[in-house]
């Protein structure tokens, strides 16, 4: 287990590097820069020459290996440099959103998952086919839904209309339950999807029967039996949603304006800020290789066949 | 950190439930406002203010983006006071000022008693050491230069409550230049920081009648009213603290949020509503508050070293084939009066050439046959093999920018000419826009209250929008910014007017608003001459 670990960390340190340095080549391969596009903004006024001064001091004219392995060295050092649009640390932007984006990514996730449990167990417990079948279809209209349009629906409807929850102010609680709603929806799609289907498969192995001449009721067997072995490939789809959540959640915290590392992408994008997206490319690495060290270590505790087998 | 941001919460939350209360009738104000009716200021409450964009940097100089000006217009205090109606300019720190005949020489007389909000005196050297940046700029601390100042040779302390300012050559804009939004002073200690750290609100120490209490980057900016405040512009009727307690700035992204937040109750106050959506909050019983930014006007400005461009004939046709009225009958609003020169008609030294400026296809069609450019098969006109397509980019800030072009696009197409509209990518719109090659035509607009916004727009070493290779353009807009006799700087400033139209550098469009909705009972707002809101006298009534 030790061994495994350690090469699944080596691996992952890999991956880490090879989005950093795919990221710094991309964003170096774009036209303009930040400097450029920040300074170059008509509301300065800043005449061609103050704008080439400007980038001096900022080192922009650095050859780009140089200044590659600087900031290879910078994030090997924990420090991520300065956003060139607003001029702060990027730990301290990572650390004012990333708890913000925690939070709704966490909940959006437990309510999909509610939201999938929900469909694929009343679908698998559903006798009549054309319920069953309306259930099945549930996921499809979930998965084609446009975030941003979900989020302008509800917030017309519940905020503006009904006056239920406000999208301006609200306790903490308040404030999450439409964007967690909105980022839920789509989400809840695959994960439902998926464990319809494979509890579907499992339905039909020969033990069920079985258990169900036993004298099981049919809740017993769908509980026990089938979801126990169904769950699997649903854990790895739920852990591959995560980069929905992530792409989720740049459009829902622009449509609910929340702050967050969504919201954050959103602006390093649009002033092209270098330093900031790097850091958020890592992070959403860093995030992704941990998740699906989880879920690997996860596996064997929930099938002993596959502890047996390592 | 987390105890604060509960407690912010919890106000935020009581406010809010305050502001969905004030539709049936008005809570949260207590005794004080069921006292009064209508008519009485009353004090306290909180202003829910929702912004489009968040702040960027806020040194000072880049104070003309809105969100930004939004915030830095309520902390800090200018030198003078420019009265949005007269234009003139007012004392307010500033009680006197001397001007020498030839402008080279200012000499201002400080209010006394003035402190910076962290008790520091706003004296004589902090005056000194604010436009000393503004006019030098600081290479050290990476500071640049600001537009408003010209030639600025150096400051000069002649005691705490006098200073005076030495140009090198007149710079008669210098008195409006210390009334701009970014000539707010700030503390000696925020002035001396490096670039990066004056970018950040936190450390913006200013004199304003609010400052910061709460600040989470890219989503809210909360200020609290100076309780000590007592130096408003003597021209304000009123004196004394703001108003408001406080004053809750949430950046709203969506469009159709801030307006249904707006019409539902949840906020007091938001900038930037769409033409289209100005219905919307009126019916509503709403109020829209359309207000002028008095510069030059929204329009296509096309740049003389474009090989296709470079021909008058060329430029004069587009002129007289873009319909503008059109473009405002179709996308804007009343909110938006159509142009009648290259400046706004509240502008300093406006001149109407709107006989100039008339829409006429015929003439369009007639000039460009002149030029050589024949109709292809398809319509579009071509020469010695080359179409006649130009470049242009959608404008960020500029409203509705790319169904503006499209329509002017569609308008041109019926000359032949074909516009080529490319999408507001940031980093390819950088370094392109200063290619005449690849970009044409540039679509903006620049708002300031005095006859140097013409220069700023066309000057080559100012913003440049049309890369200019006119000697005579530049050397016609140094002698207004010189000019010291207003008449005859006024009268600079139409001649360049009329120079821009006939040399067909300019289409004007329309004069471009901040538009902003407010709910019915919010009373008391006040712009600052470009459109910036102004909250110091702000407060809420019973409804």
């Amino acid at each position: 287990m030790t061994r495994y670990l350690l090469g699944r960390v080596g691996q992952a340190a890999l991956v880490l590097w090879i989005a950093f340095t795919a990221s710094y080549v991309l964003l170096r391969l774009l036209p303009g820069d930040s400097i450029l596009i920040k300074f170059q903004n008509p509301e300065l006024g800043l005449s061609p020459q103050q704008i080439a001064e400007i980038r001096t001091y900022y080192g922009a004219g650095d050859p780009p290996l140089l200044d590659y392995l600087n900031t290879l060295l910078g994030f090997l050092r924990g420090s991520f440099g300065y956003s060139i649009d607003t001029g702060t640390p990027v730990v301290e932007r990572l650390g004012e959103a990333l708890p913000e984006t925690a939070k709704l990514a966490s909940a959006a996730f437990v309510l999909a998952v509610l939201i999938a449990v929900l469909i694929a167990f009343a679908a698998g417990y559903s006798r009549t086919s054309w319920i069953r079948n309306a259930l099945l279809s549930v996921p499809s209209v979930f998965v084609s839904v446009p975030a941003f349009w979900l989020g302008i629906l509800l917030i017309q409807v519940f905020s503006f209309r009904l006056k239920l929850v406000p999208v301006i102010g609200g306790g903490p609680v308040q404030q999450l339950v439409l964007p967690v709603l909105t980022l839920a929806v789509p989400i809840s799609a695959p994960i439902a999807q998926v464990l319809a289907r494979s509890m579907d498969q499992v339905s039909t192995q020969a033990f069920v029967p079985v258990v169900a001449a036993k004298g099981a009721s049919r809740w017993w067997i769908l509980w026990r039996h089938v979801a126990r072995n169904a769950v699997l490939p649903t854990l790895t789809v739920a852990g591959l949603t995560l980069g929905e959540l992530i792409a989720g959640s740049v459009v829902t915290e622009t449509v609910f304006g929340r702050g967050g590392i969504g919201r954050l992408t959103e602006q390093a994008v649009n002033a092209q800020d270098t330093p900031v997206m790097l850091a958020i490319v890592v992070l959403a690495a860093a995030v992704f290789v941990l998740v699906n060290l989880v879920v690997d270590v996860l596996f064997p505790v929930l099938d002993p066949r596959l502890k047996a087998a390592s | 950190m987390s105890s604060s941001r509960l407690r912010t919460t919890a106000v935020a939350s009581t406010a809010m439930f305050a502001v969905v209360g004030l539709l049936g009738a008005c809570g949260g104000g207590g005794a004080a406002q069921s006292a009064t009716s209508g008519g009485q200021p009353v004090y306290g409450g909180t202003l829910t203010y929702l912004e489009h964009q968040p702040p960027t940097c806020l040194y000072l100089p880049a104070a003309g983006f809105y969100p930004n000006g939004g915030i830095l217009n309520q902390i800090t205090d200018k030198l003078t006071w420019q009265n949005p109606k007269t234009l003139e300019i007012e004392p307010w720190i500033a009680t006197k000022w001397e001007v020498n005949k030839d402008a080279t020489e200012y000499t201002f007389h400080l209010r006394d008693g003035v402190t910076f909000s962290d008790g520091s005196p706003l004296d004589a050297s902090a005056v000194a050491a604010n436009f000393d940046v503004y006019g030098l700029g600081d290479d050290k601390l990476k500071l640049p230069v600001a537009e408003f100042v010209n030639n600025y040779e150096r400051s000069e302390v002649v005691d705490p409550l006098t200073v005076r300012f030495h140009f090198d050559q007149p710079s008669p804009g210098f008195l409006q230049g210390t009334s701009v939004i970014g000539a707010g002073l700030v503390s000696k200690k925020t002035i001396s920081l490096p670039y990066e750290q004056q970018c950040q609100l936190k450390n913006i120490v200013g004199s304003g009648p609010f400052t910061l209490k709460n600040q989470v980057v890219d989503k809210e900016v909360d200020l609290v009213a100076r309780k000590d405040y007592n130096w408003a512009p003597p021209s304000s009727k009123h004196q004394g603290r703001a108003y408001l307690d406080e004053i809750k700035i949430i950046v709203t992204p969506e469009d159709n949020v801030r307006v249904g937040a707006l019409t539902s109750g949840q906020a007091d106050f938001v900038r930037y509503v769409q033409a289209y959506d100005e219905k919307t909050v009126k019916d509503a019983g709403f109020q829209i508050y359309a207000e002028p930014t008095r510069g030059v006007n929204n329009g296509l400005y096309l740049r003389p070293r474009n090989s296709i461009l470079k021909d008058l004939k060329v430029r004069k046709a587009l002129q007289a084939g873009t319909n503008a009225k059109e473009v405002v009958d179709t996308l804007f609003t009343g909110s938006y009066p159509p142009a009648t020169s290259v400046l706004s008609h509240l502008a300093q030294g406006y001149e109407d050439l709107s006989k100039d400026l008339a829409y006429d296809p015929a003439k369009a069609n007639r000039l460009l046959d002149e030029a050589g450019w024949a109709r292809g098969a398809d319509g579009t006109r071509a020469k010695d093999g080359v179409p006649l397509q130009l470049g242009v980019f959608v404008s960020g800030p500029q409203p509705l920018s790319k169904q503006t072009l499209e329509l002017v696009g569609q308008q041109w197409a019926k000359l032949g000419v074909k516009l080529e509209i490319r999408p507001a990518d940031a980093g390819t719109q950088a370094v392109d826009i200063k290619n005449a090659e690849k970009t044409a035509i540039q679509h903006g607009m620049v708002g300031r209250a005095d006859q140097d916004v013409i220069k700023s727009h066309f000057h080559s070493k100012n913003r440049d929008v049309i890369l200019s290779d006119d000697t005579k353009l530049d050397k016609l807009l140094e002698e207004e910014s010189a000019e010291p006799d207003v008449a005859k700087r006024n009268a600079k400033v139409a001649e360049i007017q009329r120079y821009v139209l006939d040399q067909g550098y300019a289409i004007p469009l329309f004069e471009e608003p901040q538009v902003y909705g407010g709910a019915p009972y919010v009373q008391g707002v006040a712009f600052e001459a470009v459109a910036r809101p102004w909250f110091y006298s702000v407060w809420k009534s019973q409804q």
